[in-house]
């Protein structure tokens, strides 16, 4: 479904990714972790056109999505959740989702309806402003206003950072549920176990460049993996 | 007297609430003080003289003066939007990721080129709007309205109130203030941002071109060299208000009009044009944020 094969890019003067080569295939919860600074959020807004790689080939069902705008790569199927979660803040939570919604994919009423079941209290929530709302709604809204695009592939960036251990619990339970009901997912994020738990398949990234690949209950017994990245 | 005072400075300041919104709207969403601004009003205004001698010639202004006047501010809006989305593309987009002081200096040599541009077009002597509704108007609790001022008043009210329903609750509206929030994260949900910012430069453009037409209508006379003063009275407006805060730059604009016609009858008329300015100066000083930075600046 995706696949980055040899991306460079560069975040100001610094490469941050070194030949990237990935794959995400239709229905599976791929992960990507590895250390801060390591390059996984650059290998998503990568994917997404925010940032350019100077080299390489991101391919997404088949067609090269290197050269378009973002909000073309967006209407092809593939929506960010970013790190921070990056809410609107002075725009009310229904805006907010409006806004996932702004290219008018799908039922927008049904697509309301499918997150509201997802996340009661954003139902609640609805008329609030979108920084007035607590980090796990924030993430809730954040996950929400993605999945209003209808997308085929969703990438989370952290969807985890800052979070009480319970509202971590929710939204990994939500993105299992969000895959079951289709939605391919490329996952970065730090916590590498629970990563790796939720997964099929992970990579593991190391100064722009993939250490380690396979799937993620290997991945956990690998002896490195564990020393560097489990705490073992 | 006060109250004669209080209708001019409405008056005065709705306009310069309309230049404001254009300012504002541009800064909320590029963080570019957009100094050509002033030049799109001037424009408006000469558009306004030219369409309206235009439409004489061809004889629609005996058929119906009402029509005539339609047709002068739809097309000087048409044109000063055009000129307000063209100057974004050649001047503005090509230098979006250079440094913050680039935009800025383009934007001033915009201002000198379409200033210089009018003035060798057009001539550097006044042009005249011809006086459709003389000194006509009405007594109102004593006070002399006359019928320009109360057009003034009421078309600036209207769009002010249309503006604020299009930005509250369209969705080009709530992608505008989306892409002042975050352009990033618009962008990731889909939002052109090049078309967000250029729908913000041509209404921008259209509210200036109406406030030019009814400048020239108010006081029938127009040189190239009005866009200079008024963008920069607009921009104080905006600023007093807090630059990017749509409600700041309506508040901001009339409280200006009012200062200057106030001012301008209680201490001296000699001075009228530097009210502003003071006024400039103090907000920078006391308030940089401006009147409504605290009371969440509502950014577009």
């Amino acid at each position: 479904m995706l696949k980055l094969a040899n991306v460079h890019t560069f975040y100001g003067n610094i490469e941050a990714l070194s030949g990237i080569n990935l794959e995400v295939n239709q229905g599976e919860i791929v992960c990507l972790i590895g250390n801060n600074g390591a390059g996984k959020s650059t290998t998503l807004m990568t994917i997404s056109g925010i940032l350019r790689p100077v080299k390489g080939e991101i391919l997404f069902e088949g067609e090269s999505i290197k050269n378009i705008p973002p909000h073309k790569i967006v209407e092809k199927g593939i929506s960010q959740v970013p790190e921070g979660r990056r809410i609107f803040p002075k725009l009310t939570v229904m805006e907010n989702l409006e806004m996932g919604a702004f290219l008018g994919k799908g039922n927008f009423d049904e697509m309301l309806k499918r997150i509201f079941t997802l996340f009661p209290v954003l139902k609640e929530r609805q008329n609030q402003t979108g920084g007035t709302l607590s980090g796990g709604e924030q993430q809730m809204l954040a996950i929400s206003r993605a999945l209003m695009s209808s997308p085929k592939l969703l990438l989370l960036d952290e969807p985890s950072l800052g979070l009480a251990p319970i509202i971590v619990n929710k939204i990994f339970t939500t993105i299992k549920e969000i895959n079951h009901e289709g939605v391919t997912i490329l996952l970065v994020e730090q916590n590498a176990m629970a990563a790796l738990k939720l997964s099929h398949r992970g990579y593991v990234i190391e100064n722009g460049r993939i250490a380690f690949e396979g799937e993620s209950k290997f991945l956990i017994n690998n002896e490195k993996v564990r020393k560097a990245y489990l705490g073992d | 007297m006060l109250l004669q005072q209080l209708i001019n400075g409405i008056t005065l300041g709705s306009v310069y609430a309309l230049i404001a919104l254009g300012y504002s709207m541009v800064y909320g969403i590029l963080e570019l003080i957009n100094f050509a601004h002033g030049e799109i009003y001037m424009l408006g205004a000469y558009f306004g003289i030219i369409f309206f001698g235009f439409l004489t010639v061809l004889g629609v202004t005996n058929y119906s003066i009402f029509l005539s006047l339609i047709l002068t501010f739809l097309l000087s809006i048409m044109f000063c939007s055009a000129y307000g989305f063209t100057i974004e593309k050649i001047a503005y987009k090509p230098l979006r990721n250079s440094t913050r002081l680039s935009p800025l200096i383009s934007a001033i040599g915009v201002s000198i080129f379409l200033q210089n541009y009018v003035m060798l077009t057009q001539g550097a002597t006044d042009k005249v709007f011809p006086n459709l509704f003389g000194a006509r108007g009405f007594y109102f609790l004593s006070i002399r309205m006359t019928y320009i001022q109360l057009f003034i008043i009421i078309v600036s009210i209207l769009i002010m109130i249309f503006l604020r329903l299009f930005i509250r609750r369209t969705k080009i509206g709530k992608a505008m203030r989306a892409v002042a929030q975050d352009k990033t994260m618009a962008s990731l949900v889909g939002i052109n941002i090049d078309t967000i910012i250029s729908i913000t430069f041509i209404i921008g453009s259209a509210l200036a071109a109406v406030a030019g037409l009814m400048v020239a209508m108010y006081y029938g006379l127009v040189n190239y060299f009005i866009g200079y003063i008024a963008g920069i009275k607009a921009f104080t407006a905006a600023v007093l208000g807090g630059i990017g805060s749509i409600r700041g730059a309506m508040v901001g604009g009339l409280l200006l009009g009012l200062v200057e016609s106030l001012g301008g009858s209680y201490i001296s008329g000699e001075y009228k044009d530097a009210y502003a300015f003071v006024i400039l100066i103090i907000i920078l000083l006391v308030k940089p944020g401006g009147l409504f930075r605290k009371a969440e600046l509502e950014k577009v």
